[in-house]
């Protein structure tokens, strides 16, 4: 298949060097065209004691790194396109530097579509979101990078690239090497091409939105409890906090967004499953095709990333926090408490999913109090609270990625085999990985 | 020791010494065409109910299968590490019917315990209990009535309370005490309750005649069940004839690994029912055994075709009766029941829907499946008396899936009734335990009564 | 309490006195016959004698155990129910075996939270038993799953009949408690919560064939069951028309929750089989499709896989009228593997996966194997997610017969491999594709995996000789593969 030319995005990476907020900056720019050159770059700057950091879309310069000065800042942006895509197949190969948004376009003309929905899908790109493992509210149905990627190409530091997986969406061969590089922050090697499964795009969406008032969220929880108890199949049920909501919908209350994604008959069923279901005083909404889309694509933006923060009177902080799915609603409501005049929490998390967003904006100190609670609340619950967003300067103060787990030497072993001279995204990591 | 036994008998130049490797040293060897279908693949585990217990591969089909091969390829000796996992087997048949190769392991686990007697005679408080049983009782059925009798007298003379009462019990080994607790209420022997008749006639005209395996522990302890067998069969036409040469069927000596007296047990029967057509059981035990009499001939091509013909004839009595129609009853038996699937029914025989069909068609009765229903009660023969720990554990799991609320539980074995009600009064439960036919007998008796009555009641008007 | 008096034919050697502290008299194996049942798993052609079995009863106990071995330099490898069909877990080394036979219980199901935690020896279906009553189920469904355990599971990765719609069993595990290589115990996403921060353990650790740890404790995700499920059964006059009616199925965007396909020959299989259902003897290819889900939605999506059936030139199609015909249809297509028996002495099977585009390019490849071999070959493939199955039918007793349908199960494998596939969808490497795995990885590859094998397991005593091809054994491993064999 003819390799696609896509439209450039309008962020290139030269600006983002001018930009010192979130760190993670390099001495050097590379931007590379090819796989050949991104391996040579890495065996070059390994051999010579370098430090590379990897950026495709720039997103995420805001997530985790105590470094400012590595010496080559390694741009995928441009290493972008579609390189195989078979419809029958329902797999797509592609290249890192491709944003959600590019990829879903073109994936669009097939009425095809890759099941992950992160945020900021016209500017972050798929090798970005893989590293990170970043998810959004439908993962409850279709899952997250880990259940969609099955083959990778990656370029070890030392120059050496290798194939993880496959083409194919079962297959037991070997160990499940895509899995060690979802989520591992660039800290490994550099994904150079990534084969995702792909999924029809549902004939028909909905998006149900139920608005409950603040002393109705007992009454929420037995509903959702009902909800997952029935045999309807919501594609989310992401509950927005009401800091959120009155900016979602201008309404002081709490939302929980229910979306469907099926053939139509089905779809108007479950619509009318909630409506006929749900508890009185619940003000229900639905929105249906595009409107649901768009709708999505507004709530893509909600939380803030290093390339919109550009917040200069008050500190923004993103925090991931993973629970058990209904402790979803504990963080919610632990968000009322922590809220203060000088700092709102924007919150929603995933009923069927357990992640949780928590977007604290206002004075430094108080997020920062902000973000201790709530990893300490977090940690005494077995779960964990990643600072996915925050100023550079600040990093250094708070750890952004928790405590090490008794386990960490497992990472330390898997870094020193595979990094042994921190070539990558050196201190981007857990445990200073 | 063991090994050193088995190698002293291969060198005194036994039966069937020749080049191969095997280390069976007898007649009668486990058949190689038995084992070369299994592949190995362990669908048989969760079916058996020693495996479910130990978690022990040599406790599982597959593994002792492994083993039986084993020895054949001479790789080990037939000896108490190789007797162990053999006997542990309650040769309940459930890996028969989880197998999808249809791997007959029933019959290699026979064939194996033929081998391990000869090699290794019982001995010790085993060795006394199985011949007591197996050689100087069943096979005897005049001292089985002399059994009868004294057990008959123990009961009544009111010596089973006064001994229950002061405990002498236990001086007995526990498990035979906790038996004797359930020994059910002796009644008389059909077979001589019958001792004159030719044959006991069908109520209406005879659509068929049928001959009945009485059985020896079945006419001495259970002949109730007998007796409502006749009363089933003859209330729906049937003709029955109660052959008088019949003996013990020989299922528990070849479950015991005495095929020879198994096969001498067999020829008599077979030709005590030579001239029948059909020869109805109603212990699953039995019935089992005499449909696998051919098994026991494979090397006597003879009997093997007279066994084969006599094979054919066998029935159990659910299954004839469901086959030839039977009268539904109008009586109510208002009774929450609850059936449990005899081994050598279900899993050795392949008979299940027809006696839950019977229990169904008594009006009154609430019908409950009980979860795992048709797995090892731990019965098996005489298992519960030489196991007693193993038969004890596979009651307990047993016990656990029966419906708390069910008065009563059903089957087609008496084994299987012992067994339970042993369960019933070890973990308190309240339910009775009955034969299948008992239940059928007492609804037609019902019938009769009520049609008694209602004869009354006309005569009266009128 | 079931251990009989017998008397001790080996002398205890010192390990053996030791295990037995950890574990008690009666949850240890050691004497010769007993071992002997242990010698292989569900892959007979290599045998090899463990040095002792042990039967930890909880995580602790393990834990003990795998220090004690990990002290005295001592190979072990961690077994469930011994149905792995590559040899995962036969030990090669005169392992200890830990059986985790007695860690089976179920430990608590979360129905708010749709999780449910098991012990590694909780067999598969009865996790789907235990929580039917409720409506929910436990999607990976491979076809030992009333008897294989959760924690073999794992560490094969299992899929399943469902593996399309919903994925298998590396998707499913949301927690693991580990007992690594060292003795030490770790918890790795405690509490079934996701993406807990750094590298994915949970995800390595799934599927690597037990070579990196033992997994003690096991968090899963239940799901609800479906209100509804509907199946169509079409007959084909050419393979083409079949496999383009599977990516027809696909294009209209559906997504079974089975899509099954038969050749000629399977078919003749399995309607000499146990459970015939009348297919016409003179069709080419079946497809048996299951679609699931709400209710309201499932006639629409019938209607379209009927419409693109007919336009794919379908002899005859239809859809299951009753349960009872639904069940027979599956019946038959389940039973396939051992309805062959029914046509042959001995077949032998293989597990490649393929792109499913290259169906029709790999079926004629096949084709082109079982003619160059003089023996026939059957496919039952599951077509939804490529994952084929070549049956290679041989009769053992006719000399040379044997060797020729083992080369003919590598070429099939070959084939599949050249198309950009795998050699295995859902039955491991363990020991019988070792060799096989440089078909698809190179030296760079195998040894980027390697080399996190060491991370975990630096001695390399957790299950050693499996997965990857060893250099210097290459006679011997091309030996394994010659003689792999599946015997009816």
């Amino acid at each position: 298949m003819e390799i696609q030319d896509m439209p450039q995005t309008s962020i290139t990476a030269s600006s983002m060097l001018k930009d010192d907020k979130f760190g993670n900056n390099g001495v050097e720019m590379a931007v590379p065209g090819s796989e050949e050159e991104i391996a040579d770059i890495l065996h070059k700057a390994n051999e010579n004691g370098k430090k590379i950091a990897i950026i495709s879309g720039g997103t995420k310069r805001g997530y985790g790194g105590l470094k400012n000065d590595y010496d080559i800042l390694l741009s995928l942006a441009q290493y972008k396109g579609v390189v195989e895509h078979t419809a029958g197949d329902m797999t797509v190969t592609v290249r890192p530097g491709t944003t959600i948004k590019e990829l879903q376009d073109f994936l669009r003309e097939f009425d095809q579509m890759a099941s992950i929905d992160p945020a900021w899908p016209e500017q972050a790109t798929i090798g970005g979101v893989i590293a990170a493992n970043e998810s959004g509210p439908k993962r409850m149905k279709y899952g997250s990078a880990r259940d969609l990627v099955i083959g990778l190409r990656v370029a070890y530091p030392d120059g050496t690239v290798i194939r993880t997986g496959g083409k194919v969406v079962k297959n037991v061969a070997g160990y499940d090497m895509n899995k060690l590089f979802i989520g591992s922050m660039g800290t490994l090697g550099v994904i150079t091409e990534v084969t995702m499964k792909l999924r029809p795009v549902p004939k028909c969406e909905s998006l149900v939105k139920l608005f409950v008032s603040k002393e109705q969220l007992e009454d929420l929880k037995t509903f959702v409890v009902q909800i997952q108890d029935s045999m309807i199949e919501p594609a989310s049920l992401e509950l927005v906090n009401p800091a959120l909501s009155k900016k979602l919908f201008n309404r002081d209350v709490y939302t929980l967004l229910v979306a469907f994604e099926d053939v139509e008959n089905s779809v108007r069923y479950q619509e009318k499953w909630i409506e006929d279901n749900k508890l009185s005083g619940m003000d229900m909404d639905v929105s249906s095709q595009t409107e649901a889309q768009a709708f999505w694509n507004a709530f893509s933006k909600v939380s803030p990333n290093s390339l919109t923060d550009d917040e200069v009177n008050s500190t923004r902080a993103v925090i991931k926090i993973g629970s058990k799915n209904l402790d979803v609603f504990e963080w919610l409501a632990e968000a009322e408490t922590l809220q203060t005049k000088n700092m709102t929490i924007k919150m929603h998390g995933g009923l069927g999913h357990g992640i949780t967003n928590a977007i604290c904006t206002g004075n430094e100190s108080e997020v920062k109090q902000a973000i201790e609670r709530i990893r300490s609340r977090a940690e005494d619950r077995k779960g964990y609270a990643i600072v996915k967003h925050l100023p550079y300067a600040l990093r250094h103060e708070i750890d952004v990625w928790g405590k090490k787990p008794a386990y960490f030497f497992l990472f330390e072993g898997i870094k020193k085999k595979n990094d042994p001279n921190n070539t990558l995204n050196h201190k981007r990591f857990a445990g200073g990985i | 020791m063991a090994k050193s036994l088995a190698a002293q008998l291969k060198e005194s130049a036994p039966p069937c010494a020749d080049a191969s490797p095997s280390n069976y040293l007898f007649k009668d060897h486990p058949d190689e065409n038995k084992w070369a279908d299994c592949v190995h693949c362990g669908m048989c585990l969760e079916s058996c109910p020693t495996y479910l217990e130990t978690g022990k591969e040599q406790h599982s089909p597959r593994g002792r299968v492994h083993l039986i091969k084993s020895v054949a390829e001479g790789q080990i000796s037939v000896n108490e590490h190789f007797a162990d996992p053999v006997f542990q087997c309650l040769d309940c048949r459930a890996c028969t019917t989880a197998c999808p190769a249809d791997v007959d392991v029933g019959g290699l686990i026979e064939e194996a315990r033929g081998q391990v007697r000869k090699a290794i005679p019982l001995k010790g408080w085993k060795g006394a209990v199985s011949g007591f049983f197996l050689k100087g009782l069943f096979p005897h059925p005049d001292r089985m009535r002399t059994v009868s009798g004294l057990l008959k007298f123990y009961q009544k003379s009111g010596l089973q309370s006064a001994v229950r009462k002061t405990g002498a019990l236990k001086i007995m080994p526990s498990h035979l005490a906790d038996m004797e607790a359930i020994m059910p209420k002796v009644k008389q022997p059909v077979q001589k309750k019958y001792k004159d008749y030719k044959f006991i006639p069908a109520k209406g005209n005879p659509k068929a005649r049928v001959a009945m395996l009485t059985g020896c522990i079945m006419d001495v302890m259970f002949s109730d069940i007998n007796e409502s067998t006749i009363n089933v069969l003859t209330h729906n036409d049937n003709d029955v004839v109660l052959p008088k040469n019949q003996t013990c069927c020989g299922a528990l000596h070849v479950h015991a690994g005495d095929r020879d007296m198994g096969r001498k047990l067999a020829k008599q029967n077979i030709e005590a029912f030579q001239e029948e057509g059909k020869v109805v059981v109603n212990a699953a035990g039995c019935g089992c055994a005499l449909k696998e009499y051919p098994e026991l001939f494979k090397d006597d091509p003879e009997w093997k075709a007279k066994a084969e013909v006599f094979s054919d004839k066998v029935e159990d009595i659910s299954k004839y009766l469901y086959d030839t129609g039977y009268e539904k009853p109008k009586s109510t038996v208002n009774k929450k029941i609850t059936y449990h699937d005899a081994c050598h029914l279900a899993h050795g025989q392949g008979v299940r829907h027809e006696p839950r069909q019977l229990l169904q068609d008594i009006p009154g009765v609430e019908y409950t499946e009980m979860a795992n229903a048709d797995t090892c009660c731990g019965s098996a023969g005489i298992y519960n008396i030489t196991n007693p720990d193993m038969a004890g554990a596979v009651l307990e799991r047993k016990m656990e899936n029966v419906p708390e609320e069910v008065e009563m539980i059903s089957m087609g074995n008496p084994g299987c009734m012992l067994q339970m009600a042993l369960g019933v009064q070890k973990y308190g439960r309240r339910s009775e335990i009955v034969h299948t036919v008992q239940l059928l007998d007492w609804a037609y008796q019902k019938d009769k009564e009520n049609i008694a009555a209602n004869q009354k009641a006309i005569t009266m008007k009128g | 309490m079931f251990r009989s008096k017998r008397k001790r034919q080996t002398r205890k050697d010192v390990h053996v006195a030791q295990l037995e502290a950890i574990v008690g008299p009666t949850e240890i194996l050691y004497e010769r016959e007993d071992l002997l049942s242990y010698d292989c798993d569900g892959f007979t052609v290599h045998k090899a004698m463990p040095k002792a079995v042990v039967f930890p009863k909880n995580t602790e106990e393990v834990a003990a155990i795998v220090r004690y071995c990990s002290v005295h330099n001592l190979p072990f490898l961690a077994r469930g129910a011994g149905t792995g069909l590559s040899g995962g877990a036969i030990p090669l080394n005169g392992e200890v075996i830990i059986s985790l036979g007695k860690m089976r219980n179920l430990l608590s199901v979360d129905y708010e939270n749709r999780q449910a935690v098991v012990q590694p020896g909780f067999v598969n279906l009865k996790l789907t038993n235990s929580i039917s009553n409720k409506g929910y189920y436990y999607a990976p469904d491979p076809s030992s799953q009333y008897v294989c355990t959760i924690g073999g599971n794992v560490a094969e990765n299992a899929g399943g009949a469902h593996c399309l719609k919903y994925g298998v069993t590396t998707n499913h595990i949301l927690g693991l408690e580990v007992v690594l290589p060292n003795g030490e115990i770790i918890e790795i996403s405690e509490d079934g919560i996701p993406d807990s921060p750094g590298y994915d353990l949970m995800g390595l650790l799934t599927g690597s064939e037990g070579t990196l740890g033992i997994v003690t404790k096991i968090t899963v995700r239940i799901l609800k069951n479906p209100q509804g499920k509907q199946t169509v059964l079409a007959y084909f006059d050419n393979v083409e028309d079949g496999s383009r009616a599977v990516s027809g199925i696909i294009s209209a965007g559906i997504v079974p929750a089975a899509l099954e396909m038969m050749d000629k020959t399977a078919i003749e299989g399995v309607e000499a089989g146990a459970y015939p259902v009348g297919h016409p003897d003179d069709i080419e290819a079946l497809l048996l499709i299951e679609v699931d889900g709400i209710i309201a939605g499932i006639d629409e999506q019938i209607d379209e896989i009927l419409t693109v059936c007919k336009s794919r030139n379908v002899r005859e199609v239809k859809v299951a009228e009753s349960e009872e015909e639904r069940g027979k249809w599956w019946a038959n297509r389940k039973t396939g593997f051992g309805a062959m028996g029914a046509i042959s002495p001995d077949y032998l099977v293989q597990d490649g996966v393929i792109p499913r585009s290259k169906l029709p390019e790999v079926l004629r490849r096949i084709k082109e194997i079982s003619e160059e071999s003089g023996l026939r070959i059957a496919n039952i493939f599951h077509a939804g997610d490529g994952n084929l199955h070549p049956l290679i039918l041989f009769d053992s007793r006719v000399p040379g017969e044997t060797e020729k349908a083992l080369e003919a199960g590598t070429a099939c494998l070959k084939a599949c491999a050249d198309v950009g596939g795998s050699i295995t969808g859902e039955h491991g490497v363990g020991i019988e594709k070792k060799e096989e795995m440089r078909f698809i990885f190179t030296d760079e590859e195998l040894e980027a995996q390697t080399r996190i094998r060491e991370v975990f397991n630096p001695d390399d005593l957790l299950n050693k000789g499996k997965l990857f091809p060893t250099p210097s054994r290459c006679m011997d491993v091309k030996k394994v593969i010659k003689d792999t064999v599946a015997v009816k």
